[in-house]
């Protein structure tokens, strides 16, 4: 049964590092989620090199395997204006050449050596990702080290890499879901943090070479590149590598980012499709603040399981579609609350009016079941994520970029039993879902109630 | 690693792949029945049924399983295929019996009228929703084309009409008939207490009345070489991009020639650093283009994927056709560098990729139950990380030729085309192999 994963109520796992070395904590003792807690020992590491690159790492046992990714803070946030798109476009074009590799060179030797590859660009970051049998890490860390520090960035490969962005964008465009997400995302945040990473097609048409070298000069910098490793891994093998390979790098400086203003709360996007799509969104706290806790156990008690209120309401009791989910999305400095509905066009306002209802109801109505069951998915979800090295790399890395820092298990754990229905009310009462933003993609536009809307 | 097996005395299958340090036990129901097992008046019962056990049995209510899932921490979900229907849940291994018997006692749901008419209408959202997102049904076309009388030809959701028109006693009686003992087998991986797994299956699955089931395979016949291929349209005006299927005929489940055959669309067609890759996708020709290899119990495929650009559309998929050709050995291509028939250095890069992929699938319990779960279903039978990682390691060049040979790509073949491209204009059909 497909759904909506891009929104599933996310709860990262967290560690507490110290700044050198490794430290080794066994959770069970601490934790009072239930009688029967993991035994899960830890074996943390993080170092910082003199350029600025922050290394973490963390040793998981019992895996065969390692998963790094290499996260640039060549985000899309500095795209500029105009130039939607720039930072996914050079982000191809490092892969399209670096040092003595040319663009299939590249490819042919990450893959003859078994390395499942990956890159990306979000709003904050362009990465790239490898997962991969241990042994293999001494053959990918150089490939690696040459996409970051020597990408050729040849004019022959622009054009090329430019269709394929463009590609990617003709893609979306039949994507519904993700169109009321991007829409929702540009009315949520301020620009450039709401705008999409991908890049719009008017823009990335217009894109030259020139703009590709200086993006990347500037924003592909050792300074916030947070490296983690997660697996079977020999930490001081591993540092030492790195700083052979990228310990005397030295490019760009940080530039602010100018935050622009907002969209309105509401728009109808017109597609020809069967189903209407719905996105509701209001604020909440920030992954870096400590109530986001707070925020985010509401949301999932709202729609982050298949006890959850919506699923309950919207397509158990009522049968109205077959997609609704609520989840939490979080930047640095912004985040949200996001609930997705997917219905035919005759069942949409009802839809809407339900999922609205229930968001309106949340505060004061919380139960003690459902915050049990809202732990024991966190508390499992943490535990889990211990047997895949590649979920471990993010979750280490995600943790540092917000926090500064990573938590261990033990304290992520610890944090979830505090929880409790007062303080959850607490924070509800103060921060009341309110401004709600409100997306339709669709045949038709909805009615937004006046008590939304005002 | 360790493999335990056993039998209840109604013909039910217990199997568990043991991992010592595995943290979460993952366990699952596969019954052996799907789309290909309904008749044209239960067109997507097997589906509407997978949503139908969810919706709670005579003791328990559709909010009670949920409840019970969530607080568990499951995560668990269900799945239908052509084949087969799988329940499953992951969980940390102190709820492994919790887990187990509330998926058992779900195999025997009430299937309550009033559930019944509430599920229809999410289903036909689910039909609605897929036939709204690429490639707009091309793939079930496609795959009825193909396999014309054969049962493989139904698609799993069903149709608006075939939903709407079934009623909750066919339901019953289709549950009664295919959800016997002997057609399930229970499953589980991980940190697994297989004692306590067949204490589990004993209290809850014991009293399962064993039934015989009817004979699932039926012979399949792909067209002889040198028939013509076929081509239809689903004209999408409005979409974006235009999206094609093509399907022609591979190895079955049974022949040991799937690994050459997978190993071959590896080559050919990964997501990427394949042929198809380097020739369409890496030059911004096309959005997607991909081959695979799909088996089934008594016939198998490759199906190659392609979006791009409607005015693109006929001159990529005869690139397609020029390089199937080309790995066949027959034509030159002459472009990127790429030789005629398959090369000894791409066969090595195909094993490691999908050595590096056996080895890091298989840390996951997870994603080890529907290796074990479907294989024993299908077949009888357990491979271990360590027996793939062989099987994958011993194939070579002369596999991968006789694999080209009996079932070439190049061939016969059945296309859908759904987009905005004209469905007037014609498409000069890929030569047949002769």
């Amino acid at each position: 049964m497909p759904a909506l994963l891009k929104l599933r109520c996310h709860f990262l796992a967290s560690l507490l590092l110290r700044p050198h070395g490794p430290s080794k904590l066994n959770p069970s003792n601490q934790s009072r989620f239930h009688a029967f807690s993991p035994t899960v020992t830890q074996t943390l590491f993080s170092t910082t090199l003199d350029n600025g690159i922050v290394l973490l790492g963390e040793h998981l046992p019992g895996l065969e395997s390692v998963a790094i990714a290499f996260h640039t803070p060549a985000g899309a946030v500095y795209d500029g204006a105009g130039r939607c798109g720039l930072a996914t476009l050079s982000g191809e074009m490092m892969l399209r050449g670096a040092g003595k590799r040319t663009s299939r060179q590249i490819v042919e030797d990450l893959e003859g050596a078994g390395v499942q590859w990956s890159q990306s660009v979000s709003t904050s970051h362009s990465s790239f990702s490898g997962a991969m049998v241990a042994r293999q890490l001494p053959v990918a860390l150089p490939i690696y080290a040459d996409i970051l520090r020597r990408p050729l960035l040849t004019i022959e490969e622009l054009e090329n890499a430019r269709q394929m962005v463009l590609q990617n964008l003709a893609g979306t465009e039949d994507d519904p879901a993700h169109r009321a997400m991007s829409a929702l995302r540009q009315l949520r945040y301020p620009a450039p943090w709401g705008m999409p990473s991908e890049g719009i097609s008017a823009d990335v048409e217009q894109l030259g070479i020139d703009a590709v070298r200086s993006f990347v000069a500037a924003h592909v910098r050792p300074a916030a590149t947070i490296i983690a490793i997660a697996g079977r891994i020999d930490w001081d093998d591993f540092v030492g590598r790195i700083k052979v390979l990228l310990g005397d790098w030295n490019t760009g400086v940080a530039e602010p980012v100018q935050s622009g203003s907002r969209g309105p709360r509401f728009r109808h996007v017109p597609h020809e499709s069967q189903q209407t799509h719905i996105a509701v969104s209001w604020s909440l706290p920030p992954y870096r603040s400590d109530d986001s806790y707070e925020a985010t156990a509401a949301l999932a008690i709202l729609g982050g399981g298949s006890s959850s209120r919506l699923f309950s309401e919207v397509r158990e009791r009522r049968g109205l579609c077959y997609s609704v989910s609520a989840g939490y999305h979080t930047l640095r400095d912004f985040a949200s609350a996001i609930c997705y509905s997917g219905t035919s066009a005759a069942r949409a306002q009802e839809t809407l009016d339900v999922m609205l209802a229930e968001i309106a109801r949340l505060p004061g109505t919380l139960e003690a079941a459902e915050l049990d069951r809202v732990k024991a998915r966190a508390k499992s979800a943490l535990v889990m994520q211990q047997e895949s090295s590649a979920a471990r790399a993010g979750g280490i890395a995600r943790q540092w970029y917000h926090l500064g820092m990573v938590r261990t298990l033990a304290a992520e754990l610890t944090r979830y039993d505090r929880l409790s229905i007062a303080s959850i009310e607490g924070w509800l009462a103060a921060n009341p879902p309110c401004e709600l933003s409100v997306v339709s993609l669709g045949k038709e536009p909805l009615e937004v109630p006046i008590e939304v809307s005002a | 690693m360790k493999f335990l097996h056993e039998q209840l005395d109604n013909g039910l299958d217990i199997i568990a792949e043991i991992t010592d340090a595995a943290l979460s036990t993952s366990v699952g129901f596969f019954v052996k029945t799907g789309a290909r097992d309904e008749s044209n008046d239960l067109w997507g019962a097997s589906h509407f049924l997978e949503h139908m056990v969810f919706k709670g049995t005579h003791d328990l209510s559709a909010d009670e399983i949920n409840r019970r899932f969530d607080w568990m921490g499951a995560s668990a979900n269900a799945f239908t295929s052509e084949e087969d229907t799988v329940y499953h849940a992951a969980v940390l291994p102190e709820q492994q019996v919790e887990a187990t018997s509330l998926l058992a006692r779900m195999m025997r749901p009430a299937l309550r009228a009033e559930d019944f008419a509430t599920e229809k209408l999410v289903i036909l959202e689910e039909i609605r929703m897929y036939d709204d997102q690429p490639p707009f049904g091309a793939d079930d076309r496609c795959r009825a084309a193909f396999f014309g009388s054969h049962p493989l030809a139904r698609s799993v959701l069903g149709t608006v009409e075939s939903i709407e028109a079934l009623s909750v006693e066919a339901m019953r009686d289709y549950h009664r008939r295919r959800y016997a003992p002997g057609t399930i087998v229970l499953a589980a991986s991980g940190a697994v207490n297989f004692n306590e797994l067949v204490e589990s299956a004993r209290r809850f699955c014991g009293d399962w009345e064993p039934m015989a089931s009817p004979p699932r395979r039926v012979p399949f016949e792909p067209r002889p070489a040198g028939s013509s291929s076929s081509l239809e349209y689903i004209t999408r005006p409005t979409a974006s991009l235009e999206y094609a299927v093509r399907l022609s005929a591979g190895p079955a489940g049974d022949n040991a020639d799937r690994f050459a055959s997978k190993l071959l669309a590896t080559i050919l067609g990964d997501d990427s650093g394949s042929r198809l890759y380097w020739s369409l996708v890496d030059s911004g020709e096309a959005e997607h283009a991909s081959c695979h290899h799909y088996d089934f119990l008594d016939a198998g495929l490759f199906g190659t994927q392609l979006s791009c650009d409607a005015k693109d559309v006929v001159e990529l998929l005869a690139r397609i056709q020029e390089i199937y050709q080309d790995a066949a050995g027959q034509a030159a291509l002459g472009r990127d560098g790429a030789g005629v028939g398959i090369s000894a250095a791409e066969l090595e890069q195909a094993r490691n990729k999908l050595a590096g992929r056996v080895v890091l699938g298989g840390e996951r319990p997870q994603r080890r139950l529907f290796s074990i779960g479907v294989e024993w279903a299908h077949k009888g039978s357990y491979r271990s990380v360590s027996d793939d990682l062989q099987i994958v390691e011993k194939i070579d060049l002369d596999d991968i030729r006789r694999v080209l040979d009996r079932w070439p790509l190049d061939g016969p073949s059945t296309t859908v085309l759904a987009g905005p491209y004209p469905a007037a204009t014609s498409i000069e059909q890929p030569a047949a192999a002769e």
